[in-house]
């Protein structure tokens, strides 16, 4: 591990400012996942900014059905709160697949967004990676990516968004609220995390010195009737292979509205717009959800090893939307 | 539980609690779960140094040159260390000598040792370890062990060529003739992935320069006397002064039977004149010991159409990575197991274990036997399917006998009959159907992920039989030694058994006891802490300490016993009328004195495998174990839940109920393992997932709950007529559960790990 400073700043201006003082900067929550890179070396911080202990850990019901959440609450709390498991089951659901009880009840939700990818080859120092080397190389392309991306990726990065809890604030449209050097901003789900392209290096469209301080998630009626499936290569503890987030408001036999997400299939969280477009207005029968799933799925280029993450989207977004559809 | 009556007579009339054939708990047991436990990773020592490992990054390299310089001046750092400063002999390995202590002008794998640093700090020595420059020129690594075996052109990994073993094995009448009478004929090739014996408790220890030059050690080890002959002389000291005891142990499964940290920790001990600790995390782990072997399995079988196997023939290939370790005697079992306990006119098998730049692959439970079983035990079903049997009948048909011989020649006796304990499993009740509505979604392949609440599960049933040698095999003299010592403390007798024997988790401890009460009716004893001021116990290996470590106690005990009753007799002029009377009067006969016997066990003899036709008798004992695996597949997205597993197990006496079926479960666990998910990734010979979160195992959540019927037909060679246990659950659970999921999927499945890609979308 490379040494490195460490502040603990009173406020947010005070960690926007203290990040900014130092080039390779990062912000520490709950430390799940930065300090695991930092042991590994593909993390190299030279400043770390504790910012768990910021008043940003209080989870807040807004009057009209939505949610304020704080960008330190730990993602047991999140799971565990009454509104989140009555009115948006995806994202308790989502929050309890992922990781062990002990890590999720260190880890913040503003972390859980910014995680980096398990690709193996980013893991590893010996190996080149665009990712954590610009310009490198990805090896994965060529080499081992049977749980890499499907979608969205490029000739330069095939890595996949390693979240649970963030595809389904994607499929929320959650509103990320960010303290940088410029004042306060929000963002929207998706459009937090970006897709490679020819920067597989930057993550995020957060720049130097952002801070999450929490998000907005508005209020859905529907989503009290949503699901999180995540299908996974044991029964606890594992990274998704594909996962789905849905919600679903069905009238008469016709879907008026959904919202469906993916996971474990592209560099970012994805929400599933073509699917939710074909599906307005359809018959809610297993029919209008698998023609949706094809229509989201067409965009899809598999690599010499993960086409079966194809058909295993399919049935699961099948599935998932026939339960919801009853 | 069953229990079939065991036929060795108990001539002693001990009515003590705590005694042989009880459950009783592990002293270890309640610690270990309470994290109170002391493993040799929490060993400390006041003024202490930590020592790091600087491995290699490339599978194979020739290194031009070390520069140590920058991590010599580094602050807080007191030596470093290459192949030139290995005191003594500069080659160690458990059967060849053929790896380097630390590297010499090449490396072969991925993550070898290169050099050693000793910091005051752990953090300190892995900054001055990044500081050495290593200069390499890197090589493309040799990857594809068939070539490596077969293809003269391949580069050699060693100079002396890369097959490091080849055992035919030809049985019985000439196979191309058997093949001309077949009616039916099954061939297919099978893979085995590399499976880590992932322990829990990384490799660690401390070692300690002693006033005389010498060094004391403190390591998690299977076999401290093993450890010892190879350090001793790397170290270019005598045995006597490199004084080894042993640390906790947080679980082996063979992946302590090599070396890891031992020399490197008492080098720097040695350099330094300070205590050194070496512990490596999870990842340095993964390059820290060897693994299973991969294997690739071509099989033919041949079968008339009333059912009966007229021949099988076998090429395994054992993939070793760059040192033998002990891929000799894997190879060994591989061959004389490769096709079960099955009686087959004509056999013939190939076995090679092979060098490679991939990770060295050595000891893991089940040892040779694990991969042929997952391949003979598929080619059974294929061959049942082929011929329209019922798969148990096929084999039924086809099992051997006691009485019968196996494909080496060699004769099974004392043990339970195949067909028997086949029988008795498909009798075994099978769990509830699914329950189709309001089901607990842990009962559910992906479980609380939620993935299905019974949309395209499908049920299957799948059987597997495994047959395990048990101890060392193929001529080796193998010997336990146990010291028994007889003493009234506090006016009570006490009896303190001392043995080297490592405690890797499987309960020796507690047998030794047990042991220990029956054969001297004592009810005080205490197990001294293993070292080598006593001589060797051999390995916690090859499911044989309860044989001959637990056989050492047994006859030290009985020499203590001998000693007992003449005392009683000259002090009182009467023979006691009962072991109990003997102990009773123990106090007044002894006084304070001490009874103090030490014996060896050694068991019978075996024989080499000739090596043209592998035929001997070349092991001590054979146990079989057969699984039933009941599960239900989500045919569309691959995921396995694993119902019910069922086991038949004969275990000769069962000497520790408890301890007994924790083995079965854990072994059929790391069966279930092999089977569904674990697998160390290697491309271009460098490991891809070395951490528990890319390296999976078995959660609770995974594993189902067994049904257990434990047959005691006793061997009469061994002591209490016993048979060991642990090993032979691993071997058939992985068939069984891999031959269900084909009744469900209607795929073929040769290759382990099955995971979901190999499933879903199959539908």
């Amino acid at each position: 591990m490379r040494p490195f400073a460490y502040r603990r700043p009173a406020d947010a201006r005070a960690a926007v400012e203290a990040a900014l003082d130092a080039p390779r900067a990062m912000y520490l929550g709950g430390g799940t996942n930065l300090v695991d890179l930092m042991r590994l070396g593909v993390a190299e911080p030279d400043l770390l900014v504790d910012v768990a202990g910021l008043p940003y850990d209080t989870i807040r019901e807004t009057g009209d059905g939505g949610l304020e959440i704080g960008g330190a609450v730990r993602n047991s709390d999140l799971a565990a709160h009454p509104a989140v498991r009555r009115d948006r089951p995806m994202l308790a659901q989502a929050l309890l697949s992922a990781a062990s009880g002990q890590i999720r009840n260190a880890a913040t939700v503003a972390g859980n967004l910014l995680q980096r990818t398990r690709c193996a080859y980013f893991q590893d120092v010996s190996k080149p990676c665009n990712k954590r080397i610009p310009g490198s190389g990805c090896p994965a392309i060529e080499g081992d990516h049977y749980n890499l991306a499907i979608l969205g990726h490029s000739a330069h990065c095939v890595a996949t968004h390693p979240s649970d809890m963030a595809v389904a604030l994607t499929a929320f449209g959650a509103a990320v609220h960010v303290e940088g050097p410029g004042g306060r901003r929000e963002i929207g789900m998706p459009g937090l995390h970006r897709l490679p392209g020819d920067r597989p290096e930057v993550d995020t469209v957060l720049d130097p010195g952002d801070l999450i301080t929490g998000l907005t998630v508005r209020p859905l009626p529907f989503a009290a009737r949503s699901r999180y499936r995540k299908v996974r290569e044991r029964a606890s503890f594992a990274f998704a292979l594909v996962s789905v987030a849905a919600a679903l408001d069905v009238e008469d036999g016709t879907v008026r509205d959904c919202r469906v997400a993916l996971g474990g299939v592209a560099h970012a969280p994805w929400r599933a717009e073509r699917l939710e477009e074909a599906l307005r207005g359809r018959p809610a029968t297993e029919g209008s959800y698998a023609e949706a799933a094809d229509a989201e799925l067409d965009l899809a280029e598999p690599l010499r090893d993960n086409a079966y993450k194809i058909p295993l989207a399919r049935k699961v977004i099948v599935r998932t939307l026939a339960e919801l559809g009853g | 539980m069953t229990m079939t009556p065991a036929k060795v007579p108990r001539e002693l009339d001990s009515p003590l609690d705590g005694g042989v054939g009880e459950s009783r708990r592990r002293p270890d047991g309640t610690l270990k779960v309470t994290g109170e436990f002391a493993y040799s990773s929490d060993l400390w020592l006041e003024g202490m140094l930590w020592g790091v490992t600087l491995r290699s990054p490339h599978p194979r390299a020739r290194i031009r040159s070390i520069d140590v310089s920058e991590a010599l001046a580094h602050p807080g750092v007191e030596a470093v260390l290459t192949h030139e400063d290995v005191p003594g002999f500069k080659f160690y390995g458990l059967e060849h000598k053929d790896q380097p202590v630390l590297a010499i002008d090449q490396v072969r794998y991925q993550g070898e040792p290169v050099a050693l640093v000793a910091a005051d700090h752990p953090e300190v020595a892995r900054r001055a370890a990044a500081k050495i420059k290593v200069d390499y020129e890197v090589l493309t690594p040799i990857t594809d062990a068939r070539r490596a075996a077969f293809d003269p052109d391949c580069e050699k990994v060693h100079e002396d060529g890369n097959v490091v073993r080849h055992q035919p094995v030809i049985f019985g009448g000439d196979v191309a003739e058997a093949r001309a009478g077949a009616d039916v004929i099954v061939s297919e090739t099978f893979e085995v992935g590399i499976q880590d014996q992932a322990f829990l408790g990384p490799e660690s220890g401390l070692a300690v320069p002693g006033e005389d030059g010498g060094v004391d050690l403190y390591v998690a080890t299977q076999w401290m006397h093993s450890d010892l002959w190879q350090i001793a002389p790397c170290l270019g000291l005598p045995e006597e002064k490199v004084r080894m005891t042993m640390a906790g142990v947080g679980g082996a499964f063979g992946g302590r039977e090599d070396l890891s940290m031992q020399i490197h920790a008492a080098m720097l001990a040695m350099r330094t004149g300070k205590p050194v600790k070496i512990v490596y995390n999870r990842e340095e782990s993964f390059f820290g010991h060897v693994h299973r072997h991969p294997a690739r399995m071509r099989y033919e079988y041949g079968a008339t159409r009333d059912g009966k196997l007229v021949f099988a023939e076998a090429e395994i290939i054992l993939d070793g990575g760059a040192y033998a370790s002990s891929t000799p005697n894997v190879v060994g079992n591989a061959a004389s197991l490769g096709v079960g306990p099955y009686k087959i006119p004509s056999i013939r098998v190939d076995a090679y274990g092979v060098y490679t730049n991939n990770p060295p692959c050595g000891a893991m439970r089940g040892f040779g036997a694990v991969q042929a079983c997952f391949a003979y035990e598929s080619m059974m079903d294929r061959m049942a399917a082929a011929l329209g049997l019922d798969p148990v009948t096929f084999r039924q048909i086809n099992a051997a006998h006691p009485g019968d011989a196996l494909a080496t020649g060699q004769v099974l006796e004392h043990m339970a009959p195949l067909a028997e304990m086949l029988g008795r499993l498909k009798a075994m009740p099978m769990p509830p159907e699914r329950d189709a509505a309001g089901h607990d979604l842990r009962e559910l392949p992906g479980g609380v992920s939620n993935t299905t609440h019974g949309e395209g599960v499908r049920r299957g049933v799948g059987y597997g039989v495994g047959i395990k040698n048990i101890c060392f095999s193929e001529g080796f003299d193998d010997y336990s030694t146990a010291r028994v010592r007889l003493s009234i403390i506090g006016g009570e007798p006490t009896v303190l058994v001392h043995t080297s024997a490592a405690e890797v988790g499987q309960g020796l401890v507690t047998l030794k006891a047990q042991i220990a009460r029956s054969e001297l009716g004592v009810r005080r004893v205490t197990i001294a802490p293993a070292d080598n001021q006593v001589g060797s116990a051999g390995s916690s290996s090859a499911s044989r300490q309860s044989y001959m470590t637990g056989g050492a106690v047994k006859v030290a005990c009985e020499a203590v016993r001998e000693r007992m009753f003449k005392l009683f007799e000259e002090r009182l002029g009467r023979p006691p009328a009962s072991l109990a009377e003997a102990v009773e009067h123990l106090p007044e006969v002894l006084g304070d004195e001490v009874i103090d016997e030490t014996r060896e066990f050694h068991h019978h003899r075996t024989e080499r495998m000739d090596p043209v036709t592998g035929q001997a008798n070349s092991h001590t004992q054979l146990a079989i174990c057969v699984h039933r695996a009941v599960v239900d597949v989500d045919v569309e997205l691959g995921l396995v839940k694993v119902v019910e597993l069922a086991a038949v197990q004969d275990v000769g006496k069962i000497m520790n109920p408890l301890s007994l079926e924790g083995q079965i479960h854990g072994g059929t666990a790391q069966g279930l393992g092999l089977a569904l998910m674990e697998e160390i990734v290697v491309a271009d010979g460098k490991v891809r997932n070395p951490s528990f979160t890319d390296y999976l195992i078995p959660t609770i959540l995974d594993m189902p709950p067994m049904r257990l019927d434990i047959l005691e037909y006793a061997d009469p060679r061994a002591p209490y007529g016993l048979r060991g246990a642990g090993e032979p659950p691993t071997l058939s659970s992985t068939p069984a559960i891999v031959a269900a999921i084909r009744d469900a999927s209607g795929l073929a499945l040769t290759r382990v790990p099955v995971r979901p890609e190999h499933i879903a979308g199959s539908s």
